[in-house]
């Protein structure tokens, strides 16, 4: 078959794609790349100089960073278990035969979530989480509960619409991987046993790996890149208490105008990513 | 700049401007306009009252010039970011709007043309009515000039006032609002606060709010400063010390997360009832006196802001607009008559009754304002703001944050107010050290 068709064919569909990839990809993480090692100040760019690996060793030894940096990731280390475990009930529970109707509309408003823009979600939660007038407080009986201004509260707040936003999408992936497992292979596995942790620790789970891992790695990268939803409902305040790495990159480079020092940081993030990509599909990745 | 430098360019320019048009009796708009009908001059515009305003009285310029203003409107927050990298790009814009804190930033990358330079490139367009010796010399110095230039005319200005709940405060048993900070904080807290209601609320969310409105605004009546003379951290002197321990001890007559408080949560607060005083920039007046959107629109009265050991140092805010560079002459040219027109005397009565605040001093010696109770307040505290209220120069953007960070730190009581100084003290010299004002390459010039 691959002999049938031209080299000129092949270059002519795919040629577009790699193209606009690069475009869209590829050049401006070459300028991202070539900025990070330039003095590069949007407002004193009569200054322009390269200066190596001037602007790494800062962010590499910048507190800051790294406390920014320590923040996502334990957001990453709660949300992202709360939105597995509760993804996996609902699978299971919509996995369950019957109900046929309903378990379609459940599935239809899994993604209304997924849909919402992600600055919307953050100016919902500004509403709904105001202290005086907010939905939340007045569901729980009245509450006084100072929600955005509170550095603890305000984090909880973070982890809340992360998790509702996000749940679904991982209960879809899963659905979608029990779906995989072969109604004959799971029926004889429930007439060997009872125990539903058993049927699904050794039957369903090897079929939801490549879902989990995929999970795995794009909510790592989504919560690293986290930005619109925390911008809009805290600013990364109070204090510095939501200020995730994305929000920090943001502020250096468009409200300081340090390009060069965004960059650098940018390009620190984009191999953590990578790094833990690599390791996720390591441990966690099995073809079935 | 110091009020002499600032007069004598001031008289410099109205030299120029009246000397150019010395013949020019028969001026009008539409004749200095016609060789640019149907030019556009794009401008940004703030979602403020002012820029309503504007924008309401826009159409008679437009149809009297034909010239087309394209309104960009963003949140404040977004304002410079947007100008910025529309001005590095040499994007559309035409006209420049300067918050007084990024003057220096946009005049020292020349994205801004002196406004002599515009008049004599443009000599026709220049009104002689322009009197520009009318505009508050404070404000016009603050806003529009730097290092002895004028380069934009003051639009949007604002000072500091005490909004207060006249019958909140009767209420409790005063017949007038505090004159001094410390009276506010020891007798008016503890009898306007309790039941859901706080005698004082001062907006300090971590953006230029926390920056501007708060920190800045607590260390100027205690004598306090960001930098001292040689342009080192002035913020672990004694007097900013006090203005910044007072802010701390003022939390408690506050609403629980003021920290978390923007322009919008703190006026609301106030004219929802809950709040009894509040300290805002006059444009949000027209916001707490329409019974649209204040419940105690009839209560609003308002006065300085209080004054503290240094003397009453109200907070100081506002915009210039300037001719960009990166306009085509038509547009520059459309940009000086839009300009000149918005911030006209001519034109600031009806701009301050639309809800903006021209910085006219003419405007405010006119008879009929009785109904505009800030109008006194915002002239006496014009004769004596500190056009440094936030430093100027280049690098506030990058100060600003820190300060941000810091300062709603030590709101929350996560370091304390010594700590914080510290540490925005450090790094703010380390952006200046950078930027080579302490090796002589740029003057101590603020």
């Amino acid at each position: 078959m691959r002999d049938k068709v031209s080299r000129r064919t092949i270059f002519a569909f795919i040629g577009p794609a790699v193209v606009a990839l690069a475009a869209i990809g590829i050049v401006p993480l070459l300028y991202a790349g070539w900025t990070s090692l330039h003095f590069f100040n949007l407002t004193k760019l009569k200054k322009v100089k390269f200066i190596g690996l001037e602007n790494y060793w800062d962010v590499l030894t910048d507190e800051v960073f790294w406390q920014a940096m320590g923040r996502t990731f334990f957001l990453l280390g709660t949300a992202l278990p709360l939105q597995i475990g509760l993804g996996m009930v609902i699978a299971l529970v919509l996995h369950q035969p019957g109900l046929t109707v309903l378990k379609t509309l459940a599935r239809l408003s899994l993604v209304l979530p997924m849909a919402t823009t992600y600055a919307v979600v953050g100016l919902l939660g500004q509403v709904m989480f105001n202290q005086k007038f907010g939905v939340v407080n007045q569901l729980m009986g009245g509450a006084d509960i100072n929600w955005i201004g509170d550095s603890t509260n305000a984090f909880a707040m973070i982890i809340f619409w992360d998790v509702w936003q996000w749940t679904p999408f991982v209960a879809l992936v899963l659905l979608a991987g029990l779906t995989m497992v072969p109604d004959e292979v799971e029926e004889a596995a429930r007439l060997e046993t009872k125990s539903r942790w058993t049927v699904l620790r050794f039957v369903q789970l090897p079929f939801l790996l490549p879902g989990l891992v995929a999970v795995l790695i794009l909510r790592t990268a989504d919560t690293l890149k986290l930005f619109d939803m925390v911008f809009t409902l805290t600013r990364g305040g109070p204090g510095a208490s939501t200020e995730f790495i994305s929000l920090m990159i943001q502020r250096v480079g468009f409200r300081g105008f340090d390009q060069g020092l965004a960059s650098a940081q940018a390009i620190i993030l984009l191999i953590i990513t990578i790094f833990l990509a690599q390791i996720y599909i390591r441990v966690f990745y099995k073809e079935v | 700049m110091k009020l002499r430098t600032f007069l004598a360019s001031t008289a410099l320019t109205a030299t120029l401007a009246t000397g150019a048009l010395a013949d020019g009796h028969g001026w009008s708009l539409k004749d200095a306009a016609a060789p640019y009908a149907g030019t556009t001059v794009d401008v940004v515009f703030l979602l403020r009252p002012g820029y309503e305003a504007i924008e309401a009285m826009l159409p008679a310029f437009e149809e009297e010039t034909g010239i087309k203003i394209n309104i960009i409107k963003h949140p404040y927050e977004n304002a410079l970011g947007e100008q910025v990298r529309d001005f590095v790009a040499g994007g559309d814009l035409d006209v420049a709007l300067i918050d007084l804190v990024w003057i220096g930033n946009f005049a020292e990358n020349d994205w801004i043309l002196p406004l002599a330079d515009v008049q004599a490139k443009f000599p026709d367009t220049v009104d002689p009515e322009l009197d520009i010796d009318d505009f508050f010399p404070l404000v016009l110095n603050a806003f529009g000039g730097w290092n002895d230039t004028i380069y934009g005319l003051p639009v949007d200005n604002y000072s500091g006032l005490l909004f207060y709940n006249r019958c909140m405060l009767e209420d409790a048993g005063f017949d007038g609002p505090p004159a001094t900070w410390a009276d506010l904080k020891d007798v008016y807290g503890p009898a306007l606060t309790g039941d859901g209601k706080y005698a004082y609320a001062l907006q300090s969310k971590r953006n230029e709010t926390q920056s501007a409105d708060s920190f800045a605004r607590m260390i100027w009546p205690f004598g306090g400063s960001f930098l001292d003379a040689d342009f080192k951290s002035n913020l672990l002197s004694e007097e900013s010390q006090a203005g910044l321990q007072f802010r701390q001890d003022l939390m408690q007559y506050m609403p629980d997360g003021v920290v978390a408080y923007d322009h919008a949560e703190t006026v609301n607060g106030f004219a929802q009832g809950d709040i009894a005083m509040i300290t805002e920039w006059s444009a949000f007046y027209s916001t707490v006196v329409s019974p649209d959107t204040s419940a105690v629109a009839d209560c609003v009265e308002i006065a300085p802001e209080p004054t503290g050991p240094a003397g009453r140092k109200p907070a100081l805010g506002g915009f210039s607009m300037a001719v960009a560079s990166q306009a085509d002459e038509a547009e520059q040219a459309a940009a000086y008559l839009f300009i000149q027109w918005a911030t006209s005397k001519a034109n600031a009565r009806e701009y301050l009754e639309r809800g903006g605040v021209p910085a006219r001093q003419s405007v405010y010696m006119e008879d009929g304002l009785e109904d505009f109770k800030f109008v006194p307040a915002l002239v006496e505290s014009w004769q004596d703001g500190v056009p440094e209220f936030r430093p100027r120069f280049a690098e506030w953007p990058e100060i600003t944050e820190i300060v941000q960070e810091w300062g709603t730190k030590m709101m929350l009581g996560e370091v304390t107010t010594e700590e914080g100084a510290m540490e925005i003290g450090e790094r703010m010299e380390a952006v200046l050290e950078e930027a080579g004002y302490y090796s002589g390459e740029k003057p101590l010039a603020q």
